[in-house]
């Protein structure tokens, strides 16, 4: 089973994803954008997200929800640092001796750790093994119909230090300014999981855990969206720049085999994912469809997809 | 491609630092906007590091990076800055020109890392 979601949330006043610093400015991460403009398209640089930056807070809700599921973490992951088993340091708190054969290093990486088997590692050492991740997810880029009405604007602060005439130092000013700077404008991302993938050999494609552990772990791995997108815990510096808004729309697609809801980027994403859908039903495929755009809020929408899973027998 | 010479040199400061963020988005840019934003960003984050930068018995600003001293050029004159993007806008070529002679070791020994 396959599980497409689209989102689109509304943030202002945002530092979800900043980049490098320079001085005493902070900047937002900017992407080159195309929009058309009087039937011209023209380049614009807009405010976004990396999918990395959204794939890590993804697998910090994963640990959260297999550690209460009692399915195995590794001590990386638990502690949210996601090195993956990257090398022979990593990879010998899980299996020592380390194997010669690739297979047997997959297996003991997965079934030592469920944010490995969802999310993917990369031992670089010899003989390297790559597990490709089972989700995916996109940068969350502004709608493209209002792109050119978000902004990246920087923001003065201000930081005091307590000083008197004796501890002051040269010219140490009490006060540091800085900048930081902040994104508003309307998102859209994707975010796919390929639940046939959990506890399946990347190598081999058969399974290297048993039917209950793996309905367990793709349990986990629902879960974990569903609290990501309901609490909006994604993105930096949320303790002072929460993003003022929320998920505006969201779309789920549960298909038989890979199916990528249309971007949420564009404003006939909806109508042109029934349609495809619809073609994929005369191919015989079932599927299920939701939205939350109106009356129904995200987590129904979520919770639906989950019960339909739930009755397809997924775990 | 002496008339962009404090651009050259203040990309190449980039570089020394192991920031090639710059560098690359000038050099790789397919048309002038990244060009122009890139060097704006850069032009930002230049003046911030070299206004608290230290200043040695020579007069030159510095910085110290994993215990090397990195002398910091001057800031590329606004014409220079016009002239670059003038030319950008009529072919970007001259954009990946700079960005690879920033990558280049310079043709003479930099001592002061350009005017102070």
């Amino acid at each position: 089973m396959f599980l497409s979601v689209g989102v689109r949330f509304e943030a202002n006043v945002e530092a979800l994803n900043m980049v490098e610093t320079a001085g005493n400015y902070g900047k937002h991460r900017r992407v080159p954008y195309l929009v058309e403009e009087d039937g011209r398209l023209k380049t614009v640089y807009v405010p976004a997200m990396s999918g990395e930056s959204l794939a890590h807070a993804y697998q910090e809700h994963l640990v959260n929800e297999a550690l209460s599921a009692d399915l195995p973490v590794c001590d990386d992951c638990w502690r949210m640092e996601f090195y993956k088993s990257m090398n022979k340091v990593h990879l010998k708190k899980k299996v020592d001796p380390i194997p010669d054969d690739p297979k047997k290093i997959e297996e003991a990486i997965v079934k030592a750790c469920v944010v490995e088997d969802v999310g993917g590692f990369l031992y670089a050492e010899k003989p390297p093994v790559r597990r490709s991740s089972a989700f995916q997810v996109s940068y969350a880029l502004p709608v493209k119909s209002v792109a050119l009405f978000a902004t990246s604007e920087p923001q003065l602060h201000a930081r005091h230090a307590q000083m008197d005439a004796s501890s002051k130092k040269g010219n140490a000013s009490e006060q540091m300014i800085y900048y930081v700077e902040t994104g508003t404008a309307l998102y859209g991302f994707t975010f796919n999981l390929d639940l046939d993938a959990v506890g399946v050999s990347a190598i081999t494609s058969k399974p290297i855990l048993d039917e209950n552990e793996i309905k367990k772990r793709r349990e986990a791995s629902l879960k974990a969206l569903f609290r990501m997108l309901s609490s909006g815990q994604f993105g930096a510096k949320l303790s002072r720049f929460f993003p003022v808004g929320g998920i505006t729309e969201l779309v789920v697609s549960v298909t038989e085999h890979p199916f990528v809801v249309t971007s949420p980027i564009y404003d006939d994403y909806l109508e042109k994912t029934q349609r495809r859908l619809k073609v994929l039903e005369s191919f015989g495929e079932e599927y299920l469809f939701t939205a939350a755009t109106g009356e129904k809020v995200p987590e129904e929408a979520l919770k639906e997809a989950i019960d339909y899973l739930h009755e397809k027998g997924a775990f | 491609m002496t008339e962009y010479e404090g651009i050259v040199k203040m990309l190449r400061f980039f570089v020394q630092t192991r920031n090639f963020s710059y560098v690359d988005r000038i050099g790789n840019a397919l048309n002038p906007e990244p060009v122009e934003v890139a060097l704006l960003e850069a032009l930002r984050a230049f003046r911030s590091i070299r206004e608290s930068a230290s200043v040695d018995e020579n007069g030159g600003r510095y910085i110290e990076k994993d215990g090397n001293k990195i002398l910091l050029p001057g800031i590329p004159s606004g014409e220079e800055v016009m002239g670059f993007l003038k030319d950008v806008r009529s072919d970007t070529g001259v954009a990946k020109l700079v960005a690879t002679l920033a990558l280049a070791y310079p043709s003479k020994k930099e001592n002061s890392g350009g005017d102070v």
